[in-house]
């Protein structure tokens, strides 16, 4: 077999095995009621923050914990808890979207994006936030 | 109507020149297309230059035209009320100027229109067939700013539109107001990009990727017109030169993202980043390929193939970030763009590419040979394979979102990116920087095995020493990070030792290995920061009562009170004060440090600021203390924004209703308040009461820490069947009492307390990072540009020699 044979044949396994675990790393979007089907398993939930209710923040107890209740595309709502710092303007947010696990009751979000509104930009990307809580590891 | 004060001529000679750059650089590409088949008749070339430079003169003046209605705050204008506002500092115009995607289409237009006019000169015999190829580039780039209709198809965005004309604010009520300039003010810049390094990141990214046409002409006509070997000498400085600028381009995006952004990094792999990161890789994949072929046909497919992509992948890049099909995957991503046009630009170049390259190439593939084992040209092939298969695997990754949009599946983009992508980067950059570690010192064709290990062996020793050193030292425990620094290492080390001792230090010919030690420095530079970063703001006292799912708890942010001291190894942070400049908000963190004396001495204090912008919102940027060995990063993760101002810091804030009886003392902010006794004794005419009233005061003591007690009497009054209370304060402790009632079944007081916002403890939230030898990275950056730089002038001295 000559070496460039052998090299096409490990490029197209590396090829496929790049494929493979972008489809199983990919999280799935979805909402609460599908997310609680599979308690432990990464979803990623599109909704609004509830303004009604208050968003749970205390840092003098810990600064790395907030909670909030948000509603799914389908009316759903959810108490929501991320284990990080709360970001600033989290109020102010219009939409947000959020990835994470049903844990009991409670969605655990790794990773939220909030969307905040500015006065005349509709559906522009911009007063897009990205947080990202980091696990111990 | 009258409008007051409309600039309309600026826009319609802006306008007019959009359209004239896109029919000029139509013609420049008709008579450069018949000037490259028509090699008797020169009068075509001389009227494809002349329309060349007719569309290079209105992309400058329209260029120029932007500027001046942003410098000029012409509101009248959409793009410049979109981007810029009156409170905007001059010194950001460049920002506002790419910050929308007209505004980066015009650049893209510029830079590729520079190099259009270099090649005009340079090019020589090329110069009909390759600038066929670059104003055909240019054709669909101003088209995407024409703003008009065919039927109902709308083909580009004029970036000359009037405010009042553009679809979104049409029937709003200002557009019937003459007089609406006077009270228009722009949107203004997204926050994030008011940073020196957005003026400069963007137009460098863009020269990286207008240098990708260039090649990418050379080699579609070398395909076109059969010049399958020569086309390889012209077009090679070129690519260099697009690896030199465009690295350097990725690199300020990432030292903007470490400044300014504060996810506490420099790369995230965001799909915005990886996008520029893939025609960065691919590109250095092609010039490898271009130098093992120039002198000898050995892999001529993929040199061709991997050319052609460089520039597909820019475009493709494009597509991704402009026609909004990332959405809510980036933080960065412009939103209504126009993916129809996009899509056509992209394919058309796809299919051109593809149909030559089968066309010609494809003989190639069959009749390549085997390199020999021990041949650099073999190495030089793998690494350039590791790169391709490292940008595959990033593509398809960020192209998560396009799939959903060919197949309709639901697929989100991975929850972690970083560990994502890690855990296939980093294997693929081992094989990588082991590549150029050896090669440098392999020979073309073939070399002698013993020679070969003599000459790599003290690298090789050097490299291990070394390894075994910090991997102890810095705790590194990680099997792969432990191969990588070992990697990387030697990649340095034997490119320094090559450099050295074969070259004997000459920098004229040291271009390549210069690069490569930039190019380890930068990995390994990446390698002890990123993959060695010590969060130091972990939350020592946090009592954690609320939450059960503690396990996978962050604890990378602290709270600080205004005064407090945290200790943050190796510091103790203090959190002295806030100041309110503009519309900044200062934070001044004192870092300390225990001297010999046992006392607290202060080492630095860190300025991290919030950006107030009631538009989009607000914006926390970090501060940085940068050591030579190493950085501490720090960044408020949240802070209190409300009443900043002394006058609501003066004002009382809601008052907490208390349950309570004489005796009992309770704990305020600032201090211990006690209820003392009942005061049946009023003066009745000091409060204005009627000597039928009923008063009962309240006499209240507040003690503060270590300060003597202050007095106050809220009153009770009984005035018939209705009840009101006389409130009481002490100003100095900021406290607010109200005596409401008796709760006859439980004998308990109602007592309502309110304190002054400013007692409302200000504190921030915050965290602080120490990135270890972060300027390895930076110092790696500067000698990969510069070694690559030499190299290119190198290339371009012999290809003027050579003739």
């Amino acid at each position: 077999m000559k070496k460039s044979h052998i090299l096409a044949i490990v490029v197209i396994a590396v090829a496929i095995g790049a494929i493979i675990s972008m489809v199983s790393d990919a999280a799935t979007y979805a909402d609460f009621q599908t997310a609680e089907q599979f308690p432990g398993k990464e979803f990623q939930v599109v909704g609004q923050l509830n303004k009604e209710k208050d968003i749970i923040y205390k840092p003098e107890e810990n600064a790395n914990q907030f909670a909030f209740f948000m509603i799914d595309n389908n009316g759903l709502e959810r108490k929501v808890v991320f284990n990080g710092a709360k970001p600033q303007d989290f109020e102010r947010s219009e939409q947000v979207v959020i990835t994470g696990h049903t844990e009991g009751e409670e969605f655990t979000a790794e990773k939220i994006l909030m969307k905040c509104p500015s006065k005349y930009n509709d559906g522009d990307s911009e007063g897009l936030t990205e947080i990202t809580a980091d696990k111990k590891s | 109507m009258e409008y007051v004060g409309e600039n309309l001529i600026a826009g319609k000679a802006g306008e007019i020149l959009v359209i004239l750059s896109f029919i000029s650089g139509l013609l420049a590409c008709v008579f450069y297309y018949f000037s490259s088949s028509n090699a008797y008749d020169d009068s075509w070339r001389k009227l494809g230059r002349l329309f060349f430079q007719i569309q290079s003169v209105s992309i400058f003046s329209f260029i120029a035209i932007l500027f001046y209605l942003l410098a000029t705050n012409s509101f009248e204008y959409y793009y410049v009320w979109r981007h810029s506002s009156t409170q905007l500092p001059l010194r950001f115009i460049l920002s506002c100027f790419w910050e929308g995607q007209e505004g980066s289409t015009m650049l893209w237009l510029f830079w590729n229109m520079v190099l259009g006019n270099i090649l005009v000169y340079t090019s020589k015999k090329w110069e009909g067939s390759v600038m066929t190829v670059v104003s055909s580039v240019q054709v669909f780039l101003s088209a995407m700013l024409l703003g008009i209709f065919v039927f109902d198809l709308q083909i580009g965005s004029n970036p000359f539109t009037l405010l009042r004309e553009h679809p979104d604010m049409m029937n709003l009520p200002f557009t019937s107001n003459p007089d609406y300039l006077g009270f228009v003010d722009g949107n203004g810049l997204n926050p994030l990009l008011q940073n020196y390094w957005m003026t400069i990141h963007p137009p460098t990214v863009f020269l990286g990727f207008a240098s990708t046409l260039i090649p990418f002409a050379y080699a579609l006509v070398g395909l076109w017109k059969r010049k399958e070997q020569e086309w390889i000498k012209p077009a090679l400085p070129w690519t260099y030169f697009g690896i030199a600028v465009l690295g350097l381009g990725i690199l300020m995006g990432g030292a903007w993202a470490y400044e300014a952004l504060s996810f506490g990094g420099f790369w995230a792999w965001d799909p915005v980043e990886n996008s520029s990161l893939v025609p960065w890789l691919i590109m250095v994949a092609a010039g490898h390929m271009m130098l093992i072929n120039r002198t000898k046909m050995r892999s001529m497919f993929t040199a061709f193939a991997l050319t052609l992509f460089s520039f597909l992948m820019v475009v493709y890049s494009t597509y991704l970030t402009k026609s909004g099909i990332l959405g809510e995957t980036s933080v960065h991503s412009f939103a209504d763009g126009l993916p129809g046009q996009l899509i056509v630009f992209l394919l058309f170049y796809v299919g051109l590419s593809l149909f030559f390259l089968f066309r010609n190439g494809w003989k190639f593939l069959k009749k390549s040979e085997e390199d020999a084992f021990w041949s650099r040209e073999f190495w030089i092939f793998l690494g350039s394979l590791v790169l391709v298969i490292s940008c595959f695997q990033i593509t398809i990754s960020t192209s998560i979102p396009v799939f959903n949009a060919l197949f309709g599946t639901e697929l989100a983009p991975p929850a972690d990116p970083i560990k994502h992508y890690n855990s296939w980067q980093l294997p693929l950059t081992i094989l990588v920087t082991l590549f150029v570690a050896v090669s440098q010192f392999l020979k073309y064709k073939s070399t002698p095995v013993a020679q070969f290990m003599k000459q790599i062996a003290p690298s090789l020793i050097i490299s291990l020493i070394a390894t075994v050193f910090l991997a102890i030292s810095l705790e590194i425990r990680l099997f792969f990070l432990n191969l990588l620094l070992f990697t990387s290492l030697f990649a340095t080390i034997a490119n320094l030792d090559y450099f050295v001792r074969m070259l004997k230090g000459s920098v004229k010919k040291g271009g390549s290995a210069l690069a490569h030690i930039g190019f380890g420095l930068v990995i390994l530079g990446t390698l002890l920061s990123a993959g060695n970063k010590k969060i130091i703001s972990k939350n020592r006292t946090q009592v954690n009562i609320n939450f059960e799912n503690n396990e996978n708890a962050n604890d990378e942010n602290v709270m600080l009170l205004k005064g407090d001291t945290v200790l943050m190894e190796p510091y103790y942070v203090t959190y002295v004060d806030r100041r309110v400049i503009d519309k900044y908000v200062y934070y001044d963190m004192d870092y300390l440090k225990v001297n010999e004396n046992g006392k607290y001495q202060k080492e630095f204090t860190l300025n991290p600021f919030i950006q107030l912008n009631q538009q989009m919102g607000n914006v926390p940027e970090p501060s940085t203390k940068h050591y030579l060995d190493r950085d501490v990063f720090t960044h408020i993760t949240y802070a209190d924004l409300e009443n900043l101002d002394s006058a609501s810091q003066n004002m009382y804030g809601e008052a907490d209703t208390l349950q309570i009886s004489i005796g009992d003392s309770l704990f305020t902010s600032n201090s211990v308040v006690k209820l003392i006794s009942f005061e049946r004794k009023i003066d009745k005419e000091t409060y204005n009461l009627d000597s039928t009233d009923i008063a009962l005061g309240l006499n209240i003591t507040a003690k503060p820490l270590g300060g003597s007690a202050y007095k106050a009497m809220p009153i009770m009054v009984i005035r018939g069947n209705a009840m009101f209370s006389i409130a009481d304060d002490i100003d100095e402790l900021g406290l607010q009492f109200e005596f409401n009632g008796v709760n006859p079944d439980s004998e308990k007081l109602t007592v309502l307390l309110a304190e002054k916002n400013k007692n409302a403890g200000d504190f921030v939230i915050m965290q602080a990072i120490v990135f270890p030898y972060i300027n390895v990275l930076w110092i790696g950056c500067i000698v990969m540009f510069l070694g690559t730089i030499i190299a290119v002038i190198n290339r371009v001295r012999t290809n003027n020699e050579g003739k």
